[in-house]
């Protein structure tokens, strides 16, 4: 419950601070939701990507 | 006024009953008239037949008991509170940015569209002295390598005698290539290249001469040709656009 009080006082309490927690939020959220979308996308189509069967098909330079 | 004339006036104990302000009096008298003795326990104004509704079921646990303080419990209320409300903007702000985003870059050219806006020329393909003629955005791209006794020329043409007065250095970056678009500024015609009166370019539609460096000299056209916007990407290579 301290954390959240410390949450609540420093972040939630005042307006300003609360909208600019939510702008880091939304910052923070995306990177999450979008990598985790295409990690989740990545994972039901392994071995069907470009990049999974890449290496199959390049030269590799002596 | 109305008071006055109410605790005058006859009609004073029937309009007594209906104002507001009900004195100790009034409300005794009321109390004799219209309650019966047997329930005189209390004065109930309201009908006795409403149920207080019962919100426990709306009310969180750490507020129902009515003996316990609720400012124990305020803060992790608050936290709970702002904490659901803060997500969902998080959310709301990142679901709208997304819609936004993509929508403005819908409006965007797509791949193939950029691909085309751009062309690269191999300079040592074009002899000093000649003209080339590529095809850039569907018109005619002049590309020119000029001679030395051309661009001393160029150079040397003083700006009084021109009808739309641009120096030869601000039309090129180096002054071996001249790189403009062959669309008479006229009525859009295609110049011929090395003709004319000045050893440009020579209109056919109605007679435009251009110099070497792609300025109008003669005849109707108003303007000197457009100098499209191009870079050398090495001592070879140009690109356009």
């Amino acid at each position: 419950m301290a954390l959240a009080k410390t949450v609540y006082s420093l972040l939630f309490r005042r307006t300003s601070t609360f909208a600019v927690t939510i702008m880091v939020g939304a910052v923070f959220f995306e990177r999450v939701f979008d990598q985790g979308g295409d990690a989740v996308f990545e994972q039901l189509n392994r071995g069907k990507l470009w990049d999974h069967i890449k290496h199959k098909y390049e030269v590799k330079e002596e | 006024m109305m008071s006055i004339a109410a605790r005058r006036g006859a009609i004073s104990s029937c309009l007594q009953f209906t104002k507001p302000m009900v004195n100790a009096s009034v409300l005794s008298r009321l109390v004799k008239d219209f309650v019966p003795p047997a329930s005189a326990t209390g004065i109930r104004l309201a009908h006795t037949d409403i149920k207080v509704p019962d919100f426990s079921d709306y009310r969180r646990p750490e507020v129902q008991d009515p003996n316990k303080s609720s400012q124990d419990s305020s803060e992790a209320r608050k936290v709970f509170s702002y904490l659901v409300t803060g997500a969902t903007t998080v959310v709301t702000v990142y679901a709208a940015k997304t819609v936004v985003s993509q929508f403005v870059s819908s409006m965007s050219a797509s791949a193939d569209v950029l691909a085309l806006s751009k062309i690269e020329v191999k300079l040592s393909d074009i002899p000093e002295g000649k003209n080339m003629t590529f095809k850039w955005r569907g018109k005619p791209l002049f590309v020119r390598h000029r001679t030395e006794k051309e661009i001393a020329t160029e150079e040397g043409v003083n700006l009084g005698e021109l009808r739309d007065p641009e120096h030869d250095k601000d039309r090129v970056q180096n002054p071996k290539w001249v790189i403009v678009l062959g669309v008479c500024t006229h009525l859009g015609c295609v110049p011929i290249a090395n003709a004319g009166d000045y050893g440009g370019y020579y209109c056919p539609c109605h007679g435009s001469h251009y110099d070497a460096s792609g300025r109008i000299r003669k005849g109707p056209a108003p303007l000197n040709l457009e100098v499209p916007f191009y870079e050398f990407a090495d001592e070879d290579t140009v690109i356009v656009g």
